[in-house]
């Protein structure tokens, strides 16, 4: 594979003949090239707003950024996994649990003014649609009777309760009494499952950082364990110097380093297993060191029965490498 | 750790869609290590990545809408949005991208472990293999966020070859993904 610093500093501007492997084919798209700065939201804004004007009626080039948004995704890919701490996980569930709970509460809210506005104009309609004033008509009488006005039947049905007009009264205060109740209830529950979700979301990440723990201290503590000191040659400073806990059965590996040198930018420590049977070293994984040179490799993820016969750390471009890169910073064997 | 979801990502988001929590702590238990890694990658700081991690789950939450089938795999699509916010983080810049604006053509599917890890495998081992200059061209502008002229200047190489390498090595990640 040859890299081709080709020379292309073209204008934004529609280009008519495209790298090859491109999908945008003929006059009048925008150059691969500049699609992928695009993407990569490396413009200006004038540039990016041309572009963007475009794409809103060229589908071709719109299926070619769309290509390069896949690329750069598998590009995200290459980074090595980190896990966030348990307290992020926590701190998403309760903002969510309590958005939920929020969001229910306003919904409850909005429902209840409708059912005021509701109520209000209806009960003047049916007073004026009455031809006797009828002064111990409740004020909710009226609600779901839409043909009150038109249907004179409905309209006598007052007349004759009017000496029941006190116990009307006191039924729909008693309902209206029942639905403050009801509501009530309704946000104490809904506040209760907010609360439920966010104890659940708790013990799970507990749960998460006992097991992790419990791990972490198996493998400091396992007697199958094999523990190296790995050493550089003297120097006048402090000389770097490391440790490794690894069982290989568990594939469980603890590394832990201080007096490290700082690195150049783009450049990371990398750990790695020589096994025993003679093949390729096997990377266990990258680390940065700290101001004051510490550094340390957690549980990386390793296969599990590999021997080792002996550790290394190499410094490697960020991201880590497949080889390693001579010179080896520190080394150490077993026995 | 809890249980991973076995339904799949279209199910899950129908049941964001409808207020389901569990529905989202499984999208979150399922995608926040590939979102938190690539913030993390490049901002360099773990409380500002999680900061990031936490925003972009959060508009995930609030307008599930916002990522449609049509955009892609979800994992894919949350990674480039990762990547975007954390350099919007990076310049102090207001985040100005919609998230809306990115549609992957790729049908990468990395919502099982396992694909996931696969995938990464053959991700990392192709841009191992990459000429150096074109790696690193990549990923200084995709990792650290700087514009091709910050690289054309940094590294003393024509502003053309910048983007001819940037535009070459996503074209041979691409190659290797297809099927």
């Amino acid at each position: 594979m040859s890299d081709l610093p080709e020379e292309r500093d073209e204008p934004l501007i529609p280009q008519a003949n495209l790298p090859t492997g491109s999908n945008v084919d003929g006059p009048g798209h925008i150059d691969p090239e500049d699609l992928t700065l695009y993407a990569l939201q490396f413009l200006e804004d004038e540039q990016a707003a041309a572009i963007a004007a475009h794409l809103t009626h060229c589908a071709a080039c719109g299926d070619e950024l769309a290509l390069i948004h896949g690329d750069l995704a598998a590009t995200a890919l290459t980074t090595e996994l980190e896990s966030p701490s348990p307290a992020a996980r926590q701190r998403f569930l309760t903002q969510i649990a309590q958005e939920k709970v929020a969001h229910k509460n306003q919904a409850a809210q909005e429902n209840q003014i409708p059912q005021e506005n509701k109520v209000a104009p209806i009960a003047p309609t049916n007073k004026q649609a009455q031809s006797t004033a009828d002064s111990a008509q409740p004020p909710l009488a009226s609600f779901g009777r839409k043909g009150s006005i038109l249907n004179p039947i409905e309209e006598e049905r007052p007349k004759r309760r009017v000496g029941l007009g006190i116990f009307a009264g006191l039924g729909w205060a008693a309902a209206a009494a029942l639905a403050f109740f009801a509501f009530i209830l309704h946000q104490d529950r809904a506040s209760l499952r907010g609360t439920i979700a966010s104890r659940a979301g708790e013990v799970e990440t507990l749960n998460a950082e006992a097991a992790s723990s419990h791990q972490l201290l198996e493998a400091l503590t396992d007697p199958k364990a094999v523990r190296v000191a790995l050493t550089a040659k003297p120097q006048p400073k402090p000389s770097p110097i490391g440790g490794v806990t690894y069982n290989p059965e568990k594939g469980t590996l603890i590394f832990l380093a201080s007096n490290l040198d700082p690195l150049q930018l783009y450049k990371v420590y990398e750990l790695w297993i020589i096994p025993a049977d003679g093949s390729a070293p096997i990377p266990a994984g990258t680390f940065h060191s700290d101001d004051s040179g510490n550094a340390s490799l957690i549980m990386p993820d390793l296969p599990k029965g590999i021997v080792a016969k002996s550790f290394g750390v190499t410094v490697e471009d960020d991201g880590g490498s497949q080889t390693p890169t001579l010179p080896i910073v520190l080394a150490g064997g077993l026995g | 750790m809890p249980q991973p979801s076995v339904e799949d990502d279209p199910s899950l988001l129908a049941l964001v869609r409808k207020g389901d929590e569990q529905a989202m702590a499984s999208l979150f238990d399922r995608y926040s290590k590939v979102v938190y890694s690539v913030a993390l990658r490049v901002l360099r700081d773990p409380a500002a990545a999680e900061d990031v991690l936490q925003e972009i789950f959060m508009q995930l939450w609030r307008n599930p809408d916002s990522f449609t089938s049509t955009r892609g795999s979800l994992g894919g699509w949350l990674a480039v949005v990762a990547r975007n916010r954390s350099i919007d983080t990076l310049r102090r810049k207001r985040p100005t991208d919609s998230v809306d604006d990115v549609v992957l053509a790729s049908s990468t599917n990395i919502a099982s472990e396992v694909e996931r890890s696969s995938l990464m495998e053959r991700a990392r081992g192709v841009i191992v293999t990459l000429p150096a200059e074109q790696r690193k061209t990549l990923e200084m502008a995709f990792f650290d966020g700087l514009t091709h002229v910050e690289i054309a200047e940094l590294t003393g190489d024509p502003l053309g070859t910048v983007k001819t390498r940037i535009r070459s090595a996503l074209l041979t990640l691409r190659k290797a993904f297809q099927p």
